[in-house]
Protein backbone atom coordinates (compact mmCIF):
# COMPACT_ATOMS: atom_id res chain seq x y z
CA UNK A 1 0.00 0.00 0.00
CA UNK A 2 3.08 2.47 -0.68
CA UNK A 3 1.29 4.73 -3.59
CA UNK A 4 -2.18 6.48 -2.72
CA UNK A 5 -4.72 4.11 -4.15
CA UNK A 6 -7.50 6.59 -5.16
CA UNK A 7 -10.40 4.10 -5.67
CA UNK A 8 -11.03 5.33 -9.55
CA UNK A 9 -7.57 5.21 -10.64
CA UNK A 10 -6.70 1.66 -12.74
CA UNK A 11 -4.88 -0.54 -11.00
CA UNK A 12 -1.50 -1.52 -13.68
CA UNK A 13 0.38 -3.07 -10.96
CA UNK A 14 1.19 -6.90 -11.80
CA UNK A 15 0.37 -9.34 -9.18
CA UNK A 16 3.00 -9.85 -6.51
CA UNK A 17 1.78 -13.28 -5.17
CA UNK A 18 -0.40 -15.96 -6.35
CA UNK A 19 -3.46 -14.07 -3.55
CA UNK A 20 -3.31 -10.82 -5.81
CA UNK A 21 -4.44 -10.29 -8.96
CA UNK A 22 -6.81 -12.93 -10.48
CA UNK A 23 -5.85 -15.38 -7.52
CA UNK A 24 -7.61 -12.62 -5.12
CA UNK A 25 -10.83 -13.82 -6.73
CA UNK A 26 -9.77 -17.50 -7.45
CA UNK A 27 -8.51 -17.65 -3.36
CA UNK A 28 -12.35 -16.05 -2.69
CA UNK A 29 -14.40 -19.04 -4.43
CA UNK A 30 -11.75 -21.53 -3.27
CA UNK A 31 -12.55 -20.39 0.36
CA UNK A 32 -16.09 -20.45 -0.53
CA UNK A 33 -16.29 -23.89 -1.39
CA UNK A 34 -14.00 -24.80 1.38
CA UNK A 35 -16.48 -23.47 3.85
CA UNK A 36 -19.74 -24.64 2.32
CA UNK A 37 -18.21 -28.71 1.17
CA UNK A 38 -17.46 -28.35 4.90
CA UNK A 39 -19.92 -27.60 6.32
CA UNK A 40 -22.24 -29.80 4.21
CA UNK A 41 -20.10 -32.92 4.93
CA UNK A 42 -19.87 -32.55 8.37
CA UNK A 43 -23.55 -32.26 8.84
CA UNK A 44 -24.46 -35.22 6.36
CA UNK A 45 -21.46 -37.24 8.24
CA UNK A 46 -23.12 -36.00 12.27
CA UNK A 47 -26.71 -36.65 11.32
CA UNK A 48 -27.35 -39.49 8.67
CA UNK A 49 -24.14 -40.95 7.83
CA UNK A 50 -25.45 -44.43 7.07
CA UNK A 51 -27.55 -42.86 4.59
CA UNK A 52 -25.31 -42.71 1.85
CA UNK A 53 -21.53 -43.20 3.46
CA UNK A 54 -19.85 -43.26 -0.24
CA UNK A 55 -21.42 -39.85 -0.78
CA UNK A 56 -21.02 -38.27 2.63
CA UNK A 57 -17.19 -39.41 2.82
CA UNK A 58 -16.52 -37.91 -0.82
CA UNK A 59 -18.35 -34.85 0.09
CA UNK A 60 -15.29 -34.66 3.21
CA UNK A 61 -12.74 -35.51 0.82
CA UNK A 62 -13.81 -32.74 -1.40
CA UNK A 63 -13.73 -30.47 1.62
CA UNK A 64 -10.21 -31.24 2.69
CA UNK A 65 -9.10 -30.49 -1.13
CA UNK A 66 -10.62 -27.05 -1.31
CA UNK A 67 -9.46 -26.47 2.12
CA UNK A 68 -5.99 -27.25 0.59
CA UNK A 69 -6.31 -25.46 -1.89
CA UNK A 70 -7.54 -22.16 -0.30
CA UNK A 71 -4.32 -22.46 2.27
CA UNK A 72 -1.67 -22.92 -0.16
CA UNK A 73 -3.04 -20.84 -2.87
CA UNK A 74 -3.24 -17.71 0.13
CA UNK A 75 0.17 -18.96 1.13
CA UNK A 76 2.06 -18.46 -2.26
CA UNK A 77 5.45 -19.81 -1.42
CA UNK A 78 6.93 -22.25 -4.52
CA UNK A 79 6.28 -24.98 -1.81
CA UNK A 80 2.51 -24.24 -1.15
CA UNK A 81 2.90 -23.52 -4.89
CA UNK A 82 3.91 -26.88 -5.73
CA UNK A 83 0.96 -28.59 -3.02
CA UNK A 84 -1.38 -26.30 -5.15
CA UNK A 85 -0.59 -28.15 -8.18
CA UNK A 86 -0.87 -31.86 -6.68
CA UNK A 87 -4.30 -31.03 -4.82
CA UNK A 88 -5.52 -28.81 -7.78
CA UNK A 89 -5.21 -31.92 -10.39
CA UNK A 90 -6.79 -33.69 -7.41
CA UNK A 91 -9.71 -31.84 -7.39
CA UNK A 92 -10.08 -32.04 -11.50
CA UNK A 93 -9.58 -35.54 -11.35
CA UNK A 94 -11.96 -35.94 -8.60
CA UNK A 95 -15.09 -33.46 -10.43
CA UNK A 96 -14.69 -35.60 -13.28
CA UNK A 97 -14.95 -39.33 -11.80
CA UNK A 98 -17.13 -38.01 -9.19
CA UNK A 99 -19.46 -36.63 -11.86
CA UNK A 100 -19.11 -39.69 -14.46
CA UNK A 101 -19.59 -42.46 -11.17
CA UNK A 102 -22.99 -40.21 -10.04
CA UNK A 103 -24.29 -40.32 -13.50
CA UNK A 104 -23.35 -43.82 -13.65
CA UNK A 105 -24.54 -45.49 -10.44
CA UNK A 106 -27.09 -43.07 -9.04
CA UNK A 107 -28.07 -45.81 -5.81
CA UNK A 108 -24.48 -45.41 -4.70
CA UNK A 109 -25.80 -41.21 -4.69
CA UNK A 110 -28.74 -41.41 -3.10
CA UNK A 111 -28.31 -37.80 -1.65
CA UNK A 112 -25.83 -35.05 -3.90
CA UNK A 113 -21.70 -34.48 -2.91
CA UNK A 114 -20.23 -31.39 -4.23
CA UNK A 115 -18.84 -32.96 -7.19
CA UNK A 116 -22.15 -35.11 -8.46
CA UNK A 117 -22.97 -34.16 -12.08
CA UNK A 118 -19.70 -32.43 -12.42
CA UNK A 119 -20.93 -29.98 -9.93
CA UNK A 120 -24.26 -29.05 -11.82
CA UNK A 121 -25.94 -28.09 -8.40
CA UNK A 122 -22.94 -25.35 -7.87
CA UNK A 123 -23.33 -24.09 -11.10
CA UNK A 124 -20.54 -26.36 -12.74
CA UNK A 125 -18.25 -24.26 -10.76
CA UNK A 126 -16.76 -27.15 -9.55
CA UNK A 127 -15.74 -27.86 -12.55
CA UNK A 128 -13.85 -25.05 -13.85
CA UNK A 129 -12.16 -23.87 -10.87
CA UNK A 130 -9.48 -26.57 -10.61
CA UNK A 131 -9.11 -25.40 -14.28
CA UNK A 132 -8.42 -21.95 -13.22
CA UNK A 133 -6.57 -22.79 -10.73
CA UNK A 134 -4.33 -25.00 -12.67
CA UNK A 135 -3.75 -22.13 -15.43
CA UNK A 136 -3.17 -19.27 -12.39
CA UNK A 137 -0.20 -21.52 -10.67
CA UNK A 138 0.81 -22.58 -14.22
CA UNK A 139 1.39 -18.52 -14.86
CA UNK A 140 3.59 -18.30 -11.57
CA UNK A 141 5.84 -20.90 -12.45
CA UNK A 142 6.66 -19.67 -16.09
CA UNK A 143 7.22 -16.08 -14.21
CA UNK A 144 9.29 -17.73 -11.99
CA UNK A 145 11.44 -19.75 -14.82
CA UNK A 146 12.29 -16.15 -16.68
CA UNK A 147 14.46 -15.14 -13.57
CA UNK A 148 11.95 -13.22 -11.28
CA UNK A 149 11.00 -14.45 -7.99
CA UNK A 150 7.37 -13.50 -6.83
CA UNK A 151 9.16 -12.42 -3.25
CA UNK A 152 11.49 -9.67 -4.87
CA UNK A 153 8.74 -8.66 -7.32
CA UNK A 154 8.15 -5.22 -6.07
CA UNK A 155 4.57 -3.77 -7.25
CA UNK A 156 6.31 -0.52 -8.24
CA UNK A 157 8.27 -2.16 -11.09
CA UNK A 158 8.00 -1.37 -14.86
CA UNK A 159 6.25 -4.31 -16.25
CA UNK A 160 7.64 -8.08 -15.63
CA UNK A 161 8.97 -9.10 -18.93
CA UNK A 162 8.08 -12.36 -18.31
CA UNK A 163 4.45 -11.82 -18.95
CA UNK A 164 4.49 -11.59 -23.09
CA UNK A 165 6.84 -13.88 -23.25
CA UNK A 166 6.60 -17.43 -25.20
CA UNK A 167 6.07 -20.21 -23.21
CA UNK A 168 9.54 -21.94 -21.95
CA UNK A 169 10.37 -25.59 -22.92
CA UNK A 170 9.59 -27.46 -20.64
CA UNK B 1 -43.09 -14.48 7.66
CA UNK B 2 -42.89 -11.81 4.72
CA UNK B 3 -40.82 -12.39 1.90
CA UNK B 4 -39.94 -8.87 1.81
CA UNK B 5 -36.37 -9.22 3.09
CA UNK B 6 -35.29 -12.40 1.27
CA UNK B 7 -36.56 -10.22 -2.09
CA UNK B 8 -34.37 -7.32 -0.99
CA UNK B 9 -31.50 -9.23 -0.39
CA UNK B 10 -31.53 -10.71 -3.59
CA UNK B 11 -32.06 -7.70 -5.85
CA UNK B 12 -29.42 -5.99 -3.64
CA UNK B 13 -27.29 -9.03 -4.18
CA UNK B 14 -27.74 -9.01 -8.11
CA UNK B 15 -27.46 -5.64 -8.31
CA UNK B 16 -24.19 -5.66 -6.30
CA UNK B 17 -22.54 -8.17 -8.25
CA UNK B 18 -23.62 -6.48 -11.83
CA UNK B 19 -22.27 -3.09 -10.52
CA UNK B 20 -19.14 -4.50 -9.26
CA UNK B 21 -18.49 -6.51 -12.58
CA UNK B 22 -18.92 -3.35 -14.01
CA UNK B 23 -16.45 -1.69 -11.97
CA UNK B 24 -14.18 -4.89 -13.03
CA UNK B 25 -14.88 -4.36 -16.87
CA UNK B 26 -13.68 -1.07 -16.26
CA UNK B 27 -10.93 -1.98 -14.50
CA UNK B 28 -11.52 0.10 -11.22
CA UNK B 29 -10.56 -0.57 -7.82
CA UNK B 30 -13.00 -1.21 -5.11
CA UNK B 31 -14.25 2.75 -4.42
CA UNK B 32 -16.40 3.64 -1.81
CA UNK B 33 -20.02 2.67 -3.66
CA UNK B 34 -18.98 -0.95 -3.17
CA UNK B 35 -18.02 -0.51 0.25
CA UNK B 36 -21.48 1.03 1.09
CA UNK B 37 -23.16 -1.58 -1.11
CA UNK B 38 -21.67 -4.67 0.38
CA UNK B 39 -22.29 -2.91 4.33
CA UNK B 40 -25.94 -2.51 3.19
CA UNK B 41 -25.64 -6.31 2.33
CA UNK B 42 -24.62 -6.83 5.43
CA UNK B 43 -27.10 -5.31 7.23
CA UNK B 44 -29.65 -7.04 5.41
CA UNK B 45 -28.42 -10.54 6.43
CA UNK B 46 -28.17 -9.43 9.87
CA UNK B 47 -31.97 -8.40 10.03
CA UNK B 48 -33.36 -11.91 8.38
CA UNK B 49 -30.96 -14.05 10.46
CA UNK B 50 -33.20 -11.64 13.22
CA UNK B 51 -36.43 -12.98 11.23
CA UNK B 52 -35.66 -16.71 11.43
CA UNK B 53 -34.67 -16.74 14.92
CA UNK B 54 -37.64 -15.09 15.99
CA UNK B 55 -39.35 -18.05 13.59
CA UNK B 56 -37.59 -20.69 15.85
CA UNK B 57 -38.07 -19.03 19.27
CA UNK B 58 -41.61 -18.99 18.29
CA UNK B 59 -41.99 -23.17 17.53
CA UNK B 60 -41.14 -23.20 14.08
CA UNK B 61 -38.94 -26.55 13.21
CA UNK B 62 -37.25 -27.06 9.65
CA UNK B 63 -36.74 -30.79 7.87
CA UNK B 64 -32.79 -30.55 8.93
CA UNK B 65 -32.16 -28.19 11.72
CA UNK B 66 -28.06 -28.52 11.42
CA UNK B 67 -28.35 -27.28 7.85
CA UNK B 68 -30.88 -24.04 8.82
CA UNK B 69 -27.97 -23.63 11.70
CA UNK B 70 -25.10 -23.85 9.72
CA UNK B 71 -26.76 -21.48 6.97
CA UNK B 72 -27.30 -18.85 10.02
CA UNK B 73 -23.83 -18.71 10.94
CA UNK B 74 -22.40 -18.88 8.21
CA UNK B 75 -24.05 -16.60 6.19
CA UNK B 76 -23.28 -12.63 8.27
CA UNK B 77 -19.37 -13.71 7.20
CA UNK B 78 -20.07 -13.61 3.44
CA UNK B 79 -20.21 -9.94 2.87
CA UNK B 80 -17.81 -9.19 6.26
CA UNK B 81 -14.85 -11.23 4.55
CA UNK B 82 -15.48 -10.98 0.92
CA UNK B 83 -15.73 -7.26 2.22
CA UNK B 84 -11.81 -7.33 3.72
CA UNK B 85 -10.41 -9.29 0.98
CA UNK B 86 -11.75 -7.80 -1.93
CA UNK B 87 -10.47 -3.88 -0.29
CA UNK B 88 -7.70 -5.11 0.38
CA UNK B 89 -6.65 -5.42 -3.40
CA UNK B 90 -5.50 -2.47 -5.75
CA UNK B 91 -6.96 -4.48 -9.18
CA UNK B 92 -9.97 -4.63 -10.78
CA UNK B 93 -10.29 -7.98 -9.02
CA UNK B 94 -11.19 -6.65 -5.58
CA UNK B 95 -14.39 -5.76 -7.28
CA UNK B 96 -14.44 -9.27 -8.85
CA UNK B 97 -14.68 -10.41 -5.36
CA UNK B 98 -17.43 -8.04 -4.27
CA UNK B 99 -19.58 -9.33 -7.62
CA UNK B 100 -19.22 -12.76 -5.91
CA UNK B 101 -20.42 -12.21 -2.61
CA UNK B 102 -23.32 -10.51 -4.25
CA UNK B 103 -24.24 -13.75 -6.31
CA UNK B 104 -24.16 -16.02 -3.45
CA UNK B 105 -26.35 -13.96 -1.20
CA UNK B 106 -28.80 -13.82 -3.74
CA UNK B 107 -28.28 -17.97 -4.07
CA UNK B 108 -28.18 -18.08 0.20
CA UNK B 109 -31.77 -16.85 -0.47
CA UNK B 110 -33.17 -19.49 -2.75
CA UNK B 111 -31.66 -22.31 -0.59
CA UNK B 112 -32.85 -20.88 2.67
CA UNK B 113 -35.88 -21.43 1.15
CA UNK B 114 -35.48 -24.85 0.39
CA UNK B 115 -34.55 -25.93 3.74
CA UNK B 116 -37.45 -23.87 5.28
CA UNK B 117 -40.53 -22.48 2.67
CA UNK B 118 -41.77 -20.48 5.62
CA UNK B 119 -38.93 -18.61 4.49
CA UNK B 120 -40.59 -17.22 1.49
CA UNK B 121 -38.61 -15.27 -1.33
Amino acid sequence: MSEPAAAAEPAAAPPDSTRTGPGRLLVAVYGLFALSASARAAVQIATKFSHAPVAYLLSAFAAVVYIIATVTLTAGSPTARRIAVVSCSVEFAGVLAVGTWSLVDRAIFPDATVWSGYGSGYGFVPLVLPVFGLLWLRYWSRRDRTGRTAESAAPADTETTSAGTPPAPA
Amino acid sequence: MSGAVPTTIIVAGLALAGYALLMTALNRRVGFALLAAIGVLEVLLLVLIGLVVVQLVDGGRPASLPTLIGYLIAMPFVPLVAGLWGAMERSRWGPAVYAVAGLVAAVLMVRLHEIWPVIRV
